[in-house]
Protein backbone atom coordinates (compact mmCIF):
# COMPACT_ATOMS: atom_id res chain seq x y z
CA UNK A 1 0.00 0.00 0.00
CA UNK A 2 1.05 3.38 -0.64
CA UNK A 3 -0.13 6.92 0.21
CA UNK A 4 0.67 10.36 1.05
CA UNK A 5 -0.56 12.64 3.51
CA UNK A 6 -1.92 14.94 0.75
CA UNK A 7 -5.52 16.33 1.44
CA UNK A 8 -3.88 19.61 1.52
CA UNK A 9 -2.99 19.30 -2.13
CA UNK A 10 -6.44 18.42 -2.97
CA UNK A 11 -8.10 20.87 -0.63
CA UNK A 12 -6.12 23.27 -2.82
CA UNK A 13 -8.19 22.44 -5.84
CA UNK A 14 -11.00 23.81 -4.77
CA UNK A 15 -11.27 27.71 -5.81
CA UNK A 16 -11.85 28.23 -1.95
CA UNK A 17 -9.70 26.38 -0.06
CA UNK A 18 -10.51 28.24 3.49
CA UNK A 19 -14.22 28.33 2.95
CA UNK A 20 -13.88 24.22 2.51
CA UNK A 21 -12.30 23.86 5.76
CA UNK A 22 -15.44 24.67 8.07
CA UNK A 23 -17.76 23.17 5.60
CA UNK A 24 -17.96 18.97 6.52
CA UNK A 25 -19.72 17.55 3.76
CA UNK A 26 -17.18 19.65 1.31
CA UNK A 27 -14.26 18.70 3.24
CA UNK A 28 -15.30 15.17 3.23
CA UNK A 29 -15.39 15.37 -0.20
CA UNK A 30 -11.82 16.31 -0.69
CA UNK A 31 -10.48 13.62 1.94
CA UNK A 32 -12.68 11.22 -0.09
CA UNK A 33 -11.31 12.55 -3.30
CA UNK A 34 -7.97 12.56 -1.52
CA UNK A 35 -8.54 9.08 -1.43
CA UNK A 36 -9.71 7.81 -4.59
CA UNK A 37 -6.86 10.28 -6.23
CA UNK A 38 -4.27 7.85 -4.62
CA UNK A 39 -5.76 4.51 -4.63
CA UNK A 40 -5.75 4.10 -0.91
CA UNK A 41 -9.21 2.89 1.74
CA UNK A 42 -7.39 4.97 4.14
CA UNK A 43 -8.91 8.51 4.42
CA UNK A 44 -6.65 10.52 5.91
CA UNK A 45 -7.70 13.83 6.83
CA UNK A 46 -6.15 17.64 7.17
CA UNK A 47 -3.16 17.70 9.28
CA UNK A 48 -5.03 20.88 11.15
CA UNK A 49 -2.98 20.83 14.60
CA UNK A 50 -4.48 24.14 15.56
CA UNK A 51 -8.34 22.64 16.46
CA UNK A 52 -7.40 21.29 19.97
CA UNK A 53 -5.93 24.71 20.90
CA UNK A 54 -8.69 27.13 19.46
CA UNK A 55 -11.62 24.84 21.29
CA UNK A 56 -9.44 24.91 24.48
CA UNK A 57 -8.86 28.19 24.72
CA UNK A 58 -12.09 29.59 23.20
CA UNK A 59 -13.58 27.89 26.64
CA UNK A 60 -11.69 30.89 28.67
CA UNK A 61 -12.90 33.59 25.75
CA UNK A 62 -10.00 33.62 23.64
CA UNK A 63 -11.25 33.93 19.89
CA UNK A 64 -9.58 31.66 17.17
CA UNK A 65 -7.99 34.46 15.59
CA UNK A 66 -5.94 35.02 18.91
CA UNK A 67 -5.56 31.27 19.54
CA UNK A 68 -2.53 30.77 17.43
CA UNK A 69 -0.38 33.35 19.10
CA UNK A 70 -1.57 32.96 22.43
CA UNK A 71 0.68 31.31 25.12
CA UNK A 72 0.00 31.26 29.23
CA UNK A 73 2.75 33.47 30.75
CA UNK A 74 1.72 32.62 34.59
CA UNK A 75 0.36 29.97 36.80
CA UNK A 76 -3.29 29.10 35.62
CA UNK A 77 -5.83 29.41 38.91
CA UNK A 78 -7.92 26.79 39.66
CA UNK A 79 -11.08 27.98 38.49
CA UNK A 80 -9.25 28.37 34.88
CA UNK A 81 -7.94 24.84 35.09
CA UNK A 82 -11.23 23.63 36.01
CA UNK A 83 -13.12 25.04 32.94
CA UNK A 84 -10.28 24.08 30.54
CA UNK A 85 -10.40 20.22 31.87
CA UNK A 86 -13.69 19.89 31.98
CA UNK A 87 -15.43 16.91 30.35
CA UNK A 88 -18.16 17.91 29.01
CA UNK A 89 -18.10 19.05 25.22
CA UNK A 90 -17.85 23.03 24.64
CA UNK A 91 -18.66 24.46 21.74
CA UNK A 92 -15.97 23.80 19.01
CA UNK A 93 -14.87 25.76 16.56
CA UNK A 94 -15.92 25.78 12.49
CA UNK A 95 -12.87 23.93 11.92
CA UNK A 96 -13.64 20.99 14.12
CA UNK A 97 -17.13 21.24 13.58
CA UNK A 98 -16.35 20.49 9.99
CA UNK A 99 -13.83 17.76 10.44
CA UNK A 100 -16.09 15.62 12.66
CA UNK A 101 -18.77 16.59 9.93
CA UNK A 102 -16.37 15.38 7.34
CA UNK A 103 -15.74 11.92 9.22
CA UNK A 104 -19.19 11.30 9.21
CA UNK A 105 -19.36 11.75 5.38
CA UNK A 106 -16.63 9.27 5.08
CA UNK A 107 -17.69 6.75 7.63
CA UNK A 108 -20.89 7.02 5.12
CA UNK A 109 -19.22 5.73 1.76
CA UNK A 110 -17.96 1.91 1.84
CA UNK A 111 -14.77 0.72 1.17
CA UNK A 112 -13.66 3.61 2.68
CA UNK A 113 -11.59 3.57 6.48
CA UNK A 114 -12.31 6.88 8.52
CA UNK A 115 -9.25 8.51 10.02
CA UNK A 116 -9.62 11.12 12.92
CA UNK A 117 -6.53 13.65 13.67
CA UNK A 118 -5.51 15.03 16.46
CA UNK A 119 -2.14 17.19 18.10
CA UNK A 120 -0.71 14.80 20.65
CA UNK A 121 -0.59 16.17 23.94
CA UNK A 122 3.22 17.08 24.69
CA UNK A 123 3.27 19.32 20.79
CA UNK A 124 -0.24 21.02 22.09
CA UNK A 125 1.58 21.79 25.46
CA UNK A 126 4.59 23.80 23.57
CA UNK A 127 1.96 26.07 21.32
CA UNK A 128 0.67 26.88 24.99
CA UNK A 129 3.80 28.15 26.10
CA UNK A 130 6.15 30.80 25.13
CA UNK A 131 9.20 28.67 25.71
CA UNK A 132 8.31 25.18 26.40
CA UNK A 133 11.46 23.89 26.10
CA UNK A 134 13.49 25.49 28.83
CA UNK A 135 10.59 24.56 31.26
CA UNK A 136 11.00 20.88 30.05
CA UNK A 137 14.72 20.95 30.75
CA UNK A 138 14.01 22.57 33.88
CA UNK A 139 11.84 19.66 34.82
CA UNK A 140 14.19 17.08 33.09
CA UNK A 141 16.65 18.04 36.25
CA UNK A 142 14.21 17.57 38.69
CA UNK A 143 12.76 21.21 39.36
CA UNK A 144 9.30 20.60 40.52
CA UNK A 145 6.61 22.55 40.10
CA UNK A 146 6.72 24.23 43.34
CA UNK A 147 10.43 25.09 42.91
CA UNK A 148 9.94 26.61 39.30
CA UNK A 149 6.88 29.00 37.59
CA UNK A 150 8.01 27.75 34.43
CA UNK A 151 7.36 23.76 35.47
CA UNK A 152 4.43 24.58 37.16
CA UNK A 153 2.78 26.12 33.92
CA UNK A 154 4.33 23.17 31.78
CA UNK A 155 2.82 20.47 34.04
CA UNK A 156 -0.88 23.01 34.13
CA UNK A 157 -0.45 23.33 30.50
CA UNK A 158 0.09 18.96 30.21
CA UNK A 159 -2.82 18.77 32.06
CA UNK A 160 -5.21 20.83 30.12
CA UNK A 161 -3.98 19.81 26.72
CA UNK A 162 -4.76 16.28 27.61
CA UNK A 163 -8.57 17.31 28.76
CA UNK A 164 -8.43 19.09 25.42
CA UNK A 165 -7.09 16.29 23.11
CA UNK A 166 -9.78 13.70 25.14
CA UNK A 167 -12.77 15.73 24.03
CA UNK A 168 -11.33 15.53 20.61
CA UNK A 169 -11.05 12.51 19.75
CA UNK A 170 -14.04 11.56 22.06
CA UNK A 171 -16.06 13.64 19.52
CA UNK A 172 -14.41 12.36 16.70
CA UNK A 173 -14.92 8.82 17.34
CA UNK A 174 -18.82 9.53 18.18
CA UNK A 175 -18.63 11.04 14.33
CA UNK A 176 -17.54 7.58 13.26
CA UNK A 177 -13.39 7.69 13.32
CA UNK A 178 -12.14 3.83 13.56
CA UNK A 179 -8.66 5.08 13.65
CA UNK A 180 -6.95 8.71 14.73
CA UNK A 181 -3.22 9.72 13.78
CA UNK A 182 -2.32 11.34 16.72
CA UNK A 183 0.61 14.34 15.94
CA UNK A 184 3.27 14.39 18.47
CA UNK A 185 5.73 16.43 16.13
CA UNK A 186 7.06 17.99 19.04
CA UNK A 187 8.52 15.20 21.05
CA UNK A 188 12.17 15.17 19.18
CA UNK A 189 15.54 16.00 20.17
CA UNK A 190 15.01 20.05 20.06
CA UNK A 191 12.39 19.73 22.66
CA UNK A 192 13.67 17.20 25.13
CA UNK A 193 17.24 16.48 25.75
CA UNK A 194 18.80 13.25 24.92
CA UNK A 195 21.66 14.18 27.45
CA UNK A 196 18.87 14.23 30.07
CA UNK A 197 17.48 10.82 28.69
CA UNK A 198 20.74 9.23 28.72
CA UNK A 199 21.37 10.50 32.30
CA UNK A 200 18.04 8.80 33.52
CA UNK A 201 15.32 11.63 33.28
CA UNK A 202 12.15 10.28 33.32
CA UNK A 203 10.90 13.71 31.37
CA UNK A 204 10.38 12.26 28.04
CA UNK A 205 8.44 9.41 29.98
CA UNK A 206 6.45 12.05 32.04
CA UNK A 207 5.67 14.36 29.15
CA UNK A 208 5.00 12.60 26.40
CA UNK A 209 4.98 8.41 26.87
CA UNK A 210 2.52 8.78 29.96
CA UNK A 211 -0.07 11.31 28.36
CA UNK A 212 -0.22 9.13 25.23
CA UNK A 213 -0.49 6.09 26.99
CA UNK A 214 -3.71 7.91 28.83
CA UNK A 215 -5.00 9.11 25.16
CA UNK A 216 -4.26 5.55 24.13
CA UNK A 217 -6.57 4.08 27.13
CA UNK A 218 -9.65 6.80 25.49
CA UNK A 219 -9.09 5.45 21.97
CA UNK A 220 -9.14 1.59 23.01
CA UNK A 221 -12.33 2.61 25.25
CA UNK A 222 -13.62 3.73 21.52
CA UNK A 223 -13.03 1.59 20.46
CA UNK A 224 -10.42 3.21 17.75
CA UNK A 225 -7.18 2.39 16.82
CA UNK A 226 -3.97 4.56 17.47
CA UNK A 227 -2.05 5.87 14.50
CA UNK A 228 1.51 7.55 15.66
CA UNK A 229 3.03 10.55 13.87
CA UNK A 230 6.50 12.48 14.90
CA UNK A 231 8.11 13.86 11.83
CA UNK A 232 10.96 15.23 14.74
CA UNK A 233 14.22 14.24 14.92
CA UNK A 234 14.38 11.39 17.31
CA UNK A 235 16.99 8.93 19.04
CA UNK A 236 16.30 5.26 18.89
CA UNK A 237 14.81 4.80 22.60
CA UNK A 238 11.80 7.65 21.49
CA UNK A 239 11.22 5.23 18.28
CA UNK A 240 11.19 1.98 20.73
CA UNK A 241 9.16 3.36 23.38
CA UNK A 242 6.57 5.06 20.48
CA UNK A 243 6.63 1.35 19.03
CA UNK A 244 6.42 -0.97 22.25
CA UNK A 245 4.87 1.16 24.77
CA UNK A 246 2.33 2.85 22.79
CA UNK A 247 2.15 -0.13 20.39
CA UNK A 248 0.28 2.21 17.58
CA UNK A 249 -0.98 0.31 14.48
CA UNK A 250 0.97 2.49 12.15
CA UNK A 251 3.29 4.22 13.17
CA UNK A 252 4.96 7.63 10.94
CA UNK A 253 8.18 8.57 11.63
CA UNK A 254 9.97 12.27 9.67
CA UNK A 255 12.61 11.82 6.67
CA UNK A 256 15.46 11.76 9.08
CA UNK A 257 15.19 8.59 9.80
CA UNK A 258 15.69 5.14 7.74
CA UNK A 259 12.87 3.17 7.85
CA UNK A 260 14.53 -0.14 7.29
CA UNK A 261 16.75 0.62 10.46
CA UNK A 262 13.88 1.83 12.37
CA UNK A 263 12.46 -1.85 11.72
CA UNK A 264 14.61 -3.45 14.33
CA UNK A 265 13.33 -1.54 16.86
CA UNK A 266 9.97 -2.01 16.62
CA UNK A 267 7.41 -4.98 17.00
CA UNK A 268 6.28 -6.99 13.71
CA UNK A 269 2.48 -5.89 14.04
CA UNK A 270 3.39 -2.43 14.09
CA UNK A 271 3.09 -0.91 10.85
CA UNK A 272 5.84 1.36 9.37
CA UNK A 273 4.59 4.65 7.79
CA UNK A 274 6.50 7.02 5.24
CA UNK A 275 9.16 8.10 4.73
CA UNK A 276 9.76 10.48 1.71
CA UNK A 277 11.25 14.01 2.36
CA UNK A 278 8.26 15.82 1.23
CA UNK A 279 8.96 19.04 2.64
CA UNK A 280 12.16 19.61 0.38
CA UNK A 281 9.69 18.58 -2.40
CA UNK A 282 9.12 22.12 -3.21
CA UNK A 283 12.55 23.04 -4.35
CA UNK A 284 13.80 20.76 -7.31
CA UNK A 285 17.50 21.80 -6.30
CA UNK A 286 16.97 20.51 -2.94
CA UNK A 287 15.49 17.44 -3.93
CA UNK A 288 15.11 17.13 -8.18
CA UNK A 289 12.41 14.32 -8.86
CA UNK A 290 15.28 12.33 -10.02
CA UNK A 291 16.27 12.02 -6.08
CA UNK A 292 12.93 11.54 -5.36
CA UNK A 293 12.68 8.23 -7.86
CA UNK A 294 15.74 7.32 -6.26
CA UNK A 295 15.05 7.48 -2.51
CA UNK A 296 11.34 5.77 -3.26
CA UNK A 297 13.23 2.89 -4.78
CA UNK A 298 15.79 2.42 -2.38
CA UNK A 299 13.24 2.78 0.85
CA UNK A 300 10.74 -0.26 -1.10
CA UNK A 301 13.64 -2.30 -1.92
CA UNK A 302 15.02 -2.28 1.75
CA UNK A 303 11.46 -2.43 3.43
CA UNK A 304 11.20 -5.63 1.38
CA UNK A 305 13.62 -6.79 2.42
CA UNK A 306 13.79 -6.49 6.29
CA UNK A 307 10.34 -7.73 5.87
CA UNK A 308 8.53 -5.16 7.76
CA UNK A 309 5.03 -4.83 7.25
CA UNK A 310 5.57 -0.79 5.41
CA UNK A 311 3.33 1.76 3.77
CA UNK A 312 4.75 3.96 1.75
CA UNK A 313 4.28 7.49 2.01
CA UNK A 314 5.15 11.08 3.17
CA UNK A 315 7.41 12.14 5.92
CA UNK A 316 4.17 14.63 6.95
CA UNK A 317 1.56 16.23 5.64
CA UNK A 318 2.14 17.62 2.18
CA UNK A 319 1.57 21.25 2.25
CA UNK A 320 0.02 22.94 -1.14
CA UNK A 321 2.58 25.92 -1.56
CA UNK A 322 1.45 28.33 -3.73
CA UNK A 323 4.39 28.69 -6.19
CA UNK A 324 5.51 25.32 -6.35
CA UNK A 325 2.23 23.31 -6.19
CA UNK A 326 2.91 21.61 -9.53
CA UNK A 327 6.58 20.97 -8.39
CA UNK A 328 5.23 18.98 -5.76
CA UNK A 329 2.38 17.36 -6.89
CA UNK A 330 4.28 15.88 -10.20
CA UNK A 331 7.15 14.52 -7.38
CA UNK A 332 4.19 13.14 -5.11
CA UNK A 333 2.64 11.65 -8.24
CA UNK A 334 6.64 10.15 -9.03
CA UNK A 335 6.93 8.57 -5.64
CA UNK A 336 3.41 6.47 -5.94
CA UNK A 337 4.66 5.07 -9.25
CA UNK A 338 8.29 3.53 -7.90
CA UNK A 339 8.12 0.11 -7.81
CA UNK A 340 10.95 -1.58 -5.63
CA UNK A 341 13.85 -2.00 -7.75
CA UNK A 342 15.61 -5.86 -6.50
CA UNK A 343 18.75 -4.38 -6.81
CA UNK A 344 18.89 -1.58 -4.76
CA UNK A 345 18.25 -3.91 -1.08
CA UNK A 346 19.97 -2.84 1.60
CA UNK A 347 22.13 -0.46 -0.76
CA UNK A 348 22.95 2.34 2.04
CA UNK B 1 36.02 30.48 43.38
CA UNK B 2 36.56 33.67 41.42
CA UNK B 3 33.21 35.29 40.91
CA UNK B 4 33.67 35.58 37.34
CA UNK B 5 34.42 31.69 37.07
CA UNK B 6 31.25 31.30 39.13
CA UNK B 7 29.45 33.11 36.51
CA UNK B 8 30.87 31.24 33.60
CA UNK B 9 29.93 28.04 35.40
CA UNK B 10 26.46 29.14 35.95
CA UNK B 11 26.06 30.05 32.22
CA UNK B 12 27.48 26.86 30.97
CA UNK B 13 25.54 24.82 33.16
CA UNK B 14 22.66 26.58 32.58
CA UNK B 15 21.91 27.80 36.18
CA UNK B 16 20.18 31.14 35.58
CA UNK B 17 19.77 31.74 39.60
CA UNK B 18 23.58 30.85 39.93
CA UNK B 19 24.59 33.33 36.57
CA UNK B 20 22.18 36.40 38.51
CA UNK B 21 23.62 35.72 42.02
CA UNK B 22 27.32 35.71 40.80
CA UNK B 23 26.40 38.88 38.67
CA UNK B 24 24.93 40.74 41.62
CA UNK B 25 28.14 40.10 43.16
CA UNK B 26 30.92 40.82 40.83
CA UNK B 27 28.94 43.67 40.52
CA UNK B 28 28.84 45.08 43.90
CA UNK B 29 32.95 44.29 43.93
CA UNK B 30 33.40 46.72 41.07
CA UNK B 31 33.66 44.23 38.22
CA UNK B 32 33.33 45.78 34.92
CA UNK B 33 30.27 45.11 33.41
CA UNK B 34 31.74 44.49 29.93
CA UNK B 35 34.31 43.02 31.37
CA UNK B 36 32.09 39.92 32.94
CA UNK B 37 30.61 40.02 29.36
CA UNK B 38 33.43 38.97 27.41
CA UNK B 39 35.96 37.52 29.40
CA UNK B 40 33.14 35.33 31.64
CA UNK B 41 29.67 35.12 29.51
CA UNK B 42 31.08 35.01 25.93
CA UNK B 43 33.29 32.50 26.47
CA UNK B 44 30.94 30.02 28.39
CA UNK B 45 28.72 30.76 25.53
CA UNK B 46 31.22 29.77 23.45
CA UNK B 47 31.93 26.48 25.25
CA UNK B 48 28.04 25.59 25.23
CA UNK B 49 28.67 26.33 21.09
CA UNK B 50 31.25 23.77 21.03
CA UNK B 51 29.47 20.91 23.02
CA UNK B 52 26.31 21.37 21.38
CA UNK B 53 28.34 20.85 18.08
CA UNK B 54 29.94 17.67 19.46
CA UNK B 55 26.52 16.59 20.81
CA UNK B 56 26.82 16.49 24.14
CA UNK B 57 24.69 19.48 24.62
CA UNK B 58 21.22 19.80 22.69
CA UNK B 59 18.76 22.11 22.07
CA UNK B 60 17.54 22.38 25.74
CA UNK B 61 20.88 22.88 26.80
CA UNK B 62 21.71 25.86 24.59
CA UNK B 63 18.49 27.34 25.94
CA UNK B 64 19.14 27.18 29.38
CA UNK B 65 22.85 28.63 28.94
CA UNK B 66 21.27 31.36 26.88
CA UNK B 67 18.61 32.13 30.10
CA UNK B 68 21.75 32.21 32.42
CA UNK B 69 23.74 35.12 30.48
CA UNK B 70 20.06 36.29 30.08
CA UNK B 71 19.76 36.58 33.59
CA UNK B 72 22.72 38.15 34.07
CA UNK B 73 22.69 40.59 30.97
CA UNK B 74 20.02 42.03 32.48
CA UNK B 75 21.51 42.88 35.60
CA UNK B 76 24.06 44.41 33.18
CA UNK B 77 22.43 46.38 30.48
CA UNK B 78 21.34 49.29 32.36
CA UNK B 79 25.34 49.33 33.47
CA UNK B 80 26.45 49.53 30.33
CA UNK B 81 23.83 52.36 28.85
CA UNK B 82 24.96 54.31 31.86
CA UNK B 83 28.65 54.19 31.16
CA UNK B 84 27.29 54.77 27.18
CA UNK B 85 28.81 51.41 25.79
CA UNK B 86 26.93 49.31 23.34
CA UNK B 87 27.18 46.00 22.34
CA UNK B 88 29.11 46.12 18.82
CA UNK B 89 26.35 43.95 16.60
CA UNK B 90 22.88 44.47 16.40
CA UNK B 91 20.28 41.87 14.60
CA UNK B 92 16.46 42.24 13.47
CA UNK B 93 15.19 38.92 13.82
CA UNK B 94 11.54 37.60 13.20
CA UNK B 95 9.36 34.54 11.81
CA UNK B 96 8.30 35.83 8.20
CA UNK B 97 4.46 37.15 7.31
CA UNK B 98 2.04 34.02 7.76
CA UNK B 99 4.06 32.21 9.99
CA UNK B 100 3.19 32.43 13.72
CA UNK B 101 5.57 29.37 15.12
CA UNK B 102 8.33 31.30 17.73
CA UNK B 103 10.38 28.56 18.84
CA UNK B 104 12.96 28.18 16.28
CA UNK B 105 13.36 32.08 15.88
CA UNK B 106 13.20 32.27 19.95
CA UNK B 107 16.43 30.09 20.01
CA UNK B 108 18.30 31.97 17.51
CA UNK B 109 17.13 35.34 19.42
CA UNK B 110 18.43 33.41 22.83
CA UNK B 111 21.92 32.05 21.49
CA UNK B 112 22.76 35.31 19.90
CA UNK B 113 22.08 37.38 22.67
CA UNK B 114 23.75 35.17 24.75
CA UNK B 115 27.01 35.34 22.04
CA UNK B 116 26.59 39.39 23.20
CA UNK B 117 24.82 40.99 19.99
CA UNK B 118 22.24 43.01 20.56
CA UNK B 119 18.92 41.60 19.35
CA UNK B 120 15.59 43.09 18.24
CA UNK B 121 12.88 40.38 18.54
CA UNK B 122 9.85 41.49 15.53
CA UNK B 123 7.97 38.17 16.76
CA UNK B 124 6.03 36.38 14.49
CA UNK B 125 4.04 36.92 11.21
CA UNK B 126 6.52 40.12 10.50
CA UNK B 127 5.43 41.16 7.26
CA UNK B 128 8.05 42.90 4.60
CA UNK B 129 6.99 46.13 5.83
CA UNK B 130 7.85 45.85 9.11
CA UNK B 131 11.09 44.42 8.72
CA UNK B 132 12.14 47.11 6.15
CA UNK B 133 10.96 49.84 8.58
CA UNK B 134 12.60 47.83 11.51
CA UNK B 135 16.11 48.04 9.33
CA UNK B 136 15.49 51.73 8.68
CA UNK B 137 14.84 53.00 12.35
CA UNK B 138 17.10 50.24 14.22
CA UNK B 139 20.07 50.04 11.67
CA UNK B 140 20.80 46.57 12.52
CA UNK B 141 23.80 44.72 10.81
CA UNK B 142 22.19 41.70 10.11
CA UNK B 143 18.53 40.64 9.60
CA UNK B 144 17.35 36.96 10.59
CA UNK B 145 14.15 35.56 9.13
CA UNK B 146 12.65 32.17 10.48
CA UNK B 147 9.83 29.81 8.25
CA UNK B 148 8.62 26.73 9.65
CA UNK B 149 5.93 26.41 6.85
CA UNK B 150 6.89 25.68 3.05
CA UNK B 151 3.68 27.77 2.70
CA UNK B 152 5.17 30.65 4.09
CA UNK B 153 8.89 30.13 3.20
CA UNK B 154 8.41 32.70 -0.10
CA UNK B 155 7.57 35.71 2.19
CA UNK B 156 11.23 35.28 2.93
CA UNK B 157 12.03 36.43 -1.00
CA UNK B 158 9.11 38.65 -0.77
CA UNK B 159 11.35 40.56 2.33
CA UNK B 160 14.16 40.61 0.43
CA UNK B 161 12.69 41.95 -2.02
CA UNK B 162 11.08 44.61 -0.04
CA UNK B 163 15.04 45.35 1.14
CA UNK B 164 15.87 45.94 -2.09
CA UNK B 165 13.32 47.66 -3.17
CA UNK B 166 13.59 50.24 -0.35
CA UNK B 167 17.22 50.97 -1.29
CA UNK B 168 18.37 48.87 2.34
CA UNK B 169 19.40 45.46 1.22
CA UNK B 170 23.44 46.03 0.85
CA UNK B 171 23.64 47.72 4.66
CA UNK B 172 22.27 44.50 6.15
CA UNK B 173 23.26 40.93 5.52
CA UNK B 174 20.20 38.79 5.01
CA UNK B 175 20.07 35.26 7.01
CA UNK B 176 17.30 32.71 6.63
CA UNK B 177 16.62 29.78 8.59
CA UNK B 178 13.53 27.07 9.44
CA UNK B 179 12.71 23.12 9.34
CA UNK B 180 11.86 23.23 4.71
CA UNK B 181 14.54 25.96 4.58
CA UNK B 182 18.02 25.19 2.87
CA UNK B 183 21.00 26.91 1.33
CA UNK B 184 19.86 26.39 -1.95
CA UNK B 185 17.12 28.06 -1.24
CA UNK B 186 18.55 30.94 0.41
CA UNK B 187 20.90 31.48 -2.94
CA UNK B 188 17.84 30.83 -4.92
CA UNK B 189 16.34 34.11 -2.97
CA UNK B 190 19.56 36.23 -2.45
CA UNK B 191 19.91 35.56 1.00
CA UNK B 192 23.26 36.12 2.25
CA UNK B 193 23.34 32.61 4.30
CA UNK B 194 21.54 29.80 5.54
CA UNK B 195 21.82 27.49 8.93
CA UNK B 196 20.57 24.69 9.99
CA UNK B 197 20.32 25.43 13.52
CA UNK B 198 20.86 29.02 16.30
CA UNK B 199 24.62 27.55 17.11
CA UNK B 200 25.14 28.18 13.46
CA UNK B 201 23.66 30.96 12.95
CA UNK B 202 26.09 32.53 15.59
CA UNK B 203 29.24 31.60 14.17
CA UNK B 204 27.27 32.44 10.57
CA UNK B 205 26.25 36.09 12.04
CA UNK B 206 30.50 36.49 13.18
CA UNK B 207 31.36 34.73 10.04
CA UNK B 208 29.60 37.15 7.72
CA UNK B 209 30.57 40.15 9.69
CA UNK B 210 34.25 39.55 9.58
CA UNK B 211 34.47 39.00 5.81
CA UNK B 212 32.67 42.72 5.64
CA UNK B 213 35.07 43.82 7.52
CA UNK B 214 37.88 42.19 6.00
Amino acid sequence: MRMPVGADLVLHEEPDPESVRNIGPALGRVIERTARRWNTPLAIPLMDLRLEKFDLLARIGVSARDADAFHFTAPLDDPTLATLCAAVAGSSCPGSTARDEALQYIASIPGLFPIGMAIGPFSLVTRLMADPISAAAMAGRGQAPEDSEDVRILFQCLQVAEAAIHRSVRSQIAHGARAIMICEPAANTSFLSPRQLKSGSSIFERLVIEPNLRLKAVLDKGPCDLIFHDCGELIDPMVEAFAHRLHPVILSLGGSRKLWEDARLVPGDVVLYGNLPTKSFYSDGAMPIEEVVRRTGELLANMKACGHPHILGSECDVLSVPEARDTILKKVDAMMAVTAPADLARSS
Amino acid sequence: MALNQQLYDAVLNGDAKKAHAATVAAIAEGDAPMELIQESMVPAMKEVGRLFECEEYFVPELLLAARAMKSAMELLKPLLVASGQRMAVRVVIGTVKGDLHDIGKNIVASMLEGSGFEVIDLGTDVSPQSFVAAVEQRKPHVVCMSALLTVTMPAMKTTIDALQTAGLRTQVKVLIGGAPVTSQYAREIGADGYSENANAAVGLVKNLLAGEAA
